[in-house]
């Protein structure tokens, strides 16, 4: 590249091809996960699990496994300050949760004590020899059957175990539904899902004498983890260290407290030696939280041309034994089920409803995934039951830019309508179909980011510090987690652009509470946003100060002005004329009596309404193949339409969206978990299905070009939202191949042969009736 | 049971131990010879995260005992680079995005370079076949056959980034 | 005409969004409200997220307008 360029070009490292800054370390082995940390002096802590969904706790008697030789300690609930917690900690109600809980337990898998021995083996073994005293209380697994009267009571005080209760509500619905020429209602069932990550929760925990506390945990947010276990276990925030470096995943089941924390903390409070918690993959699956299973009663009124007039939903979800995250999830669902349209009227009333099961929380899509599985798949049977072009009849109601949903968000880039372009090309290129192939697409849209502080954080919920060494290498510290994503990464890049310099020269750090500043952590897709506008913020800080020295030692007319782009500093009016980067950097150390040039960025989100500063919109297209006589699905191709406004990293933004589709596939028509009397029915991976390679379409993307003004460099969510359309998108391909209904997902094969049996004989007596 | 001494050969290094003979070979890499690039994500030998190459052939190192694999040569991960020279895999892995939280990574290289060494210019299928076994959360598994066919078609090399 | 909120006086054009938020807020205030004229809270609640319809806010919005007088 020749120097007289640079002054043209906007972008230098932006959306370019950079290999992720983590790749050496996670190809060669070296990476090191909290499941592999090992530290002198370690034991290992294993937890006693409740057999009983709903139980009083009477008496724990240690003693048998206290005598075991190899054994050092057995806590239980009375070890704690039985402190109720949760992470939603604005609302004390909603902080319902002892991990280790002191006099009853409410689900099957739920900690009732944690053993530390020298060896994990005489751990396991020690937990067979702890007697566990229990009333069995009556249970109750159905939100519709933990609302009744006659139901158990899950949490003292609340009624009719009703945990939250959300509403939205827009326009004028009795109008709107009063004017309708076409009304539609339907129920729908979706189902949960559990976040599988590869890693499943492991924490390391070392209390010394002095009392500190260093942890090693993988989670999605080092800085609420910090926050939440100052809370249980009383200690200041500042005297507790976590660090979550390296993590095997999370989506959305990492950043609320597990029982690996918070045991081996326990354990190592006791002790004064590090103790090592990581669960089987069994316990991953039975005592962490899952996606909200919700029970969706859609009413939508729409004229004869396909508009949309008024939208009623409400939505009854199971809980679980804990609030979590769920709050947000319900509150998130009744707001997406909305989108991405403008509607007339529109009401949400959803209900959280504790039962004895898992928690229900988080997961990859909040609560869109379901939302959009009943939105999109009741659209597609409007614009069938009324001879509308689906695309079109969606598109003439479809958020464009400058579009305020009334009172909930304003959206400023939206790039709906060139997907609806794309998808209508794809699917017309397609042309007829084979035999018992169908073709089906959903739209969706997701957030950047929350802005409602239900967590009630003193800081600003995104900070990021930016040293400048004497020799032009960089440091970036960030409270932001890294959990695959590529966070890291993007981090890097969006440094190099904004400082000048190259990816190569920076060094990242985050997911350390010592030496990072707060940030909320990786999750509702906020990091790109948020954390990029600290970092962008914080380079532009230290940039300015370096470019002060640079006008200084050039000494030009004041008309001009300077810029730094690949290392090298320059007028931007004749860029041959400069210095290079590391000179500079020299320079301005000199001039600052030695000090290091340090810049300091934050980002909180303001006047952007209470949900999210930004929203990207998408298409996800899918054309599957059915087996008529074993209702199999095979998904044969696939199409992305993606608006994530500006792409900062290129190859993780394709990751996170193939990473999106398997994910949120697997959701539609695999992913699972059936529960009988309160026990998870399949707590492993041979019998819990998901996508595996022989199963994935390819998976083009079509990338949008908008700019998202409250980005950073135009840049807002990717690879979270990608989790919503493709339940609905594979729904409706069953629909158009068969011209079945499906009201319930995970759509299994067994749904797709029962409803084609009815089909058959609805169609017979059609016939007869003729 | 009686604890026996063996030698096993992992990334061409000899290591004696002494161990428990039901020891798992994926117990005796990561907790008695210390290479932790080699994970664990199951009880059920159904994720893969943990295989490694047995005498060339991909092997999840849950499924077999330490004391099975004596006189074999085993290669986890740690034994792809040498001297700070990637295999050309591993440059692919990198360049295609082919893992993000890294943890079921080391089971796909290792799955990967198995089916290599035994087929030059697999086919698509013959690709995803060979990781069927392992479970990736977060790539959807695209890039990774990506990768490997690039590494088959020459466009990936060893050496250094 | 506007809408007061028995229990906390805030006001709104229609009655029924006065019952929204009466649900809406939910807490012990409002609640008390609901029951001191003789509708139980939580059977309301139960009845708008079970069944389709608007029955429940329909209810405690003709509540909410009886009581305009006496506030």
């Amino acid at each position: 590249m020749t120097t007289t360029s640079l002054a043209k070009q906007k972008l230098s490292v932006i959306n370019t091809h950079v290999v992720n800054i983590d790749g050496i370390a996670k190809v060669t082995g070296r990476a090191t996960y909290t499941f592999d940390v090992k530290l002198p002096g370690m034991l290992y802590g294993k937890i006693l699990r409740s057999p009983h969904p709903h139980a009083k706790i009477l008496k724990i008697d240690a003693s048998k496994a206290l005598a075991l030789h190899g054994v050092k300690a057995v806590v239980t609930g009375k070890d704690t300050l039985g402190i109720k917690q949760g992470i939603w900690r604005r609302y004390q109600e909603l902080c319902d949760e002892q991990i280790l809980p002191v006099d009853k337990v409410r689900y099957i898998g739920e900690p009732v004590a944690a053993v530390a021995a020298v060896t994990e083996e005489i751990a396991e073994m020690a937990l067979d020899l702890i007697e566990v005293d229990y009333e069995v209380l009556p249970a109750v697994y159905e939100p519709m059957d933990a609302m009744k009267k006659e139901a158990p009571t899950i949490h003292e005080g609340v009624e009719r175990n009703i945990n939250v209760t959300r509403h939205i509500e827009w326009g004028d619905v009795e109008k709107g539904f009063e004017n309708a020429d076409y009304i539609r209602e339907d129920s729908f069932f979706c189902g949960g899902q559990a976040h599988m990550c590869m890693e499943t929760r492991a924490a390391v925990s070392s209390f010394t004498p002095e009392g500190k506390m260093t942890i090693y945990h993988s989670n999605q947010s080092a800085y609420y983890l910090q926050a939440l276990m100052a809370g249980v276990l009383g200690m200041r925030e500042g005297d507790i260290r976590v660090i979550a470096q390296y993590v095997g995943g999370g989506f959305g089941g990492k950043f609320e407290l597990d029982g690996a924390i918070f045991c081996s903390a326990i354990l190592t409070m006791k002790l004064f030696r590090p103790v090592k918690i990581c669960y089987t993959r069994e316990e991953d699956f039975i005592a962490t939280k899952r996606r909200t299973p919700m029970h969706y009663w859609v009413r939508t009124g729409v004229s004869k041309t396909g508009k949309f007039l008024a939208r009623e939903a409400r939505v009854v979800s199971n809980g679980g034994a804990y609030t979590g995250m769920g709050a947000t999830a319900l509150y998130l669902t009744g707001f997406f089920h909305s989108f991405p349209y403008k509607w007339g009227g529109y009401r949400y009333d959803g209900y959280r409803v504790y039962t004895n099961t898992l928690p229900s929380t988080s997961m990859r899509g909040f609560g869109a995934p379901q939302a959009m599985f009943c939105s999109e798949q009741q659209l597609e049977w409007i614009a069938a039951d009324l001879g509308l072009d689906p695309i079109e009849m969606r598109r003439q109601n479809g958020h464009t830019p400058g579009y305020e949903v009334p009172g909930q968000a304003y959206i400023d880039s939206c790039g709906l309508d060139e997907a609806f372009d794309i998808m209508a090309k794809w699917i017309k290129d397609k042309g007829k179909l084979p035999e018992n192939r169908g073709i089906g697409f959903s739209a969706a849209g997701f957030m950047s980011g929350g802005i409602f502080n239900w967590f009630d954080t003193p800081y600003s919920f995104s900070s990021a510090v930016i040293t400048i060494n004497e020799d032009g290498t960089v440091i970036l510290h960030i409270g932001a987690t890294e959990i695959g994503q590529g966070s890291n990464t993007t981090m890097a890049i969006i440094a190099a652009e904004t400082l000048g310099c190259k990816v190569e020269d920076i060094k990242v750090h985050s997911g350390d509470t010592d030496h990072c500043p707060a940030d909320l952590g990786a999750w509702g897709s906020r990091q790109t946003l948020m954390t990029g506008n600290a970092v962008m913020r914080a380079c532009e800080d230290a940039k300015h100060q370096l470019l002060e020295f640079a006008l200084a030692k050039m000494g030009l007319n004041i008309v001009y002005d300077l810029d730094i782009k690949d290392r090298w500093v320059h007028i931007v009016a004749r860029p041959e004329r400069g210095m290079p980067w590391e000179e500079l950097v020299k320079i301005a150390t000199r001039g600052k009596d030695g000090q290091r040039i340090i810049g300091r960025g934050y980002y909180t989100p303001h006047r952007k309404g209470m949900i999210s500063p930004a929203y990207s919109y998408m298409l996800q297209g899918v054309e599957i193949e059915i087996d008529k006589e074993t209702g199999k699905i095979t998904l044969i191709d696939s199409l992305t339409a993606h608006d994530c406004g500006q792409p900062i990293n290129h190859l993780g933004l394709i990751g996170q969206l193939e990473g999106a589709f398997s994910m949120a596939a697997g959701y539609g028509y695999l992913e699972y978990m059936p529960y009988e009397d309160g026990k998870l029915m399949n707590p492993n991976l041979v019998d819990y299905k998901m996508i595996r390679a022989t199963e994935m379409p390819e998976t083009p993307v079509a990338e949008i070009d908008t700019y998202e003004p409250e980005g950073p460099y135009g840049a807002k969510e990717a690879g979270e939202g990608l989790t919503n359309p493709t339940a609905a998108a594979i729904g409706n391909a069953i629909f158009h191949a068969l011209g079945i209904q499906m009201k319930e997902c995970p759509i299994r094969p067994h749904m797709i042969v029962n409803a084609l049996k009815e089909k058959a004989e609805k169609d017979k007596t059609a016939k007869k009736g003729k | 049971m009686e604890k026996k001494a063996i030698v096993l050969n992992v990334n061409n290094q000899d290591y004696e131990l002494y161990i428990n003979p039901k020891t798992l070979l994926v117990e005796a890499i990561r907790d008695y010879i210390g290479l932790t690039g080699t994970k664990r994500g199951c009880e059920t030998v159904s994720c893969g995260a943990c295989t490694v190459m047995v005498n060339d052939m991909a092997v999840k190192s849950c499924s077999i005992l330490a004391i099975q694999c004596q006189g074999m040569k085993i290669i986890t991960s740690e034994g792809l680079e040498k001297n700070g020279q990637l295999a050309a895999i591993q440059n692919a892995f990198l360049h295609e995005g082919s893992y993000q939280c890294g943890f079921c990574t080391s089971g796909m290289l290792m799955a990967t370079s198995a089916l290599l060494k035994e087929t030059k210019k697999p086919s698509k299928n013959e690709i995803k076949e060979s990781i069927e076994g392992n479970i990736c959360r977060c790539t959807g598994y695209n890039s990774i056959v990506r990768a490997v066919e690039g590494v088959a078609n020459g466009k990936y090399k060893e050496g250094s980034l | 005409m506007a809408f007061k909120c028995p229990a906390c006086k805030k006001q709104w054009d229609v009655s029924l969004q006065v019952a929204r938020h009466i649900f809406g807020t939910g807490d012990k205030a409002h609640r008390a409200w609901i029951e001191s004229q003789g509708e139980s809270y939580a059977d309301l609640l139960v009845q708008q997220a079970t069944t389709p319809g608007n029955a429940s806010y329909e209810t405690v919005a003709k509540l909410v307008e009886k009581a305009q007088d006496k506030l």
